[in-house]
């Protein structure tokens, strides 16, 4: 499936609605679908706060496929490089303060694998999940 | 799926206690909608000291979401309050483990056992 989606914070969460539907037409667990859903809202809402700034006349595209025991999801948008993949969770200055990075240690507990290159203008960002042993038989 | 925010007064070791109740998701879209709710509680001028969360019908948070807990949580302790969780589900709980989100927070089963805990904590100030 693929997406294409304005720069707002509703458009990731439709996006993060089409795959909990996908993810559960496949008849994976609700933590699958739970951490798949955090993944893709956590790098969808960088893009729309960082790489676009809000600015919903931007777009960029989500896809999501299930290959043999696995859902990748790829996010691409046209924004100014970065690899969120080189992102470090900092800790804070004090324990009042929150920690930066957090977005992307989620994605890190929730994922298997976060693949990032350059293609051309677009930044390209691969989530993999692989699933346990026998969720999702069909 | 949307944010449902309830805000109740109560009493919770015998102390005058406002208890947030969310429903939902609690995301990037929503986050900003419990910001507002928050406003009011946490204004300086007739603003709450504690704060309850009930997530017992939470259904997702991301960090846009846990941020909003960290900022809230700064403004109570600033004020000698502070926020506290109660019946987050294993999900719930899992993102507030990863993240080690609010260091020192009060993360509670219930309301049981958070009324033992308050209660605790008011006799060792009374004592002080």
């Amino acid at each position: 499936m693929r997406l294409e989606l304005h720069a707002a914070p509703e458009e990731v969460m439709r996006a993060v609605e089409a795959l909990r539907d996908f993810a559960r037409a496949q008849c994976l667990s609700e933590k699958t679908v739970f951490d798949l859903a955090l993944a893709l809202e956590e790098c969808g809402s960088n893009i729309v706060n960082h790489a676009y700034k809000r600015d919903a006349r931007q777009k960029f595209n989500v896809a999501f496929e299930r290959n043999g025991s696995a859902i990748f999801v790829e996010l691409r948008d046209r924004g100014p490089q970065f690899d969120p993949t080189k992102v470090q969770c900092n800790p804070p200055a004090n324990e009042d303060e929150p920690p930066g990075g957090w977005g992307i240690e989620l994605v890190r507990h929730c994922t298997d694998e976060l693949q990032y290159k350059r293609e051309g203008e677009e930044n390209v960002l691969r989530l993999t999940k692989r699933l346990i042993p026998k969720e999702g038989a069909t | 799926m949307s944010l449902e925010i309830q805000i109740q007064e109560g009493v919770v070791a015998a102390s005058a206690t406002t208890t947030v109740k969310l429903s939902g998701s609690l995301d990037t879209s929503t986050a900003p909608e419990l910001e507002r709710h928050l406003a009011p509680l946490l204004a300086r001028e007739g603003g709450v000291k504690d704060l309850v969360f009930d997530l017992a019908h939470l259904k997702f948070i991301s960090s846009a979401g846990l941020r909003v807990f960290a900022a809230t949580r700064k403004q109570l302790k600033e004020r000698g309050g502070q926020a506290s969780f109660i019946h987050l589900q294993p999900q719930i709980r899992e993102v507030f483990d990863i993240i080690k989100a609010l260091p020192g927070v009060a993360i509670f089963k219930d309301i049981a056992e958070l009324d033992r805990y308050l209660a605790v904590r008011q006799r060792s100030h009374l004592e002080k």
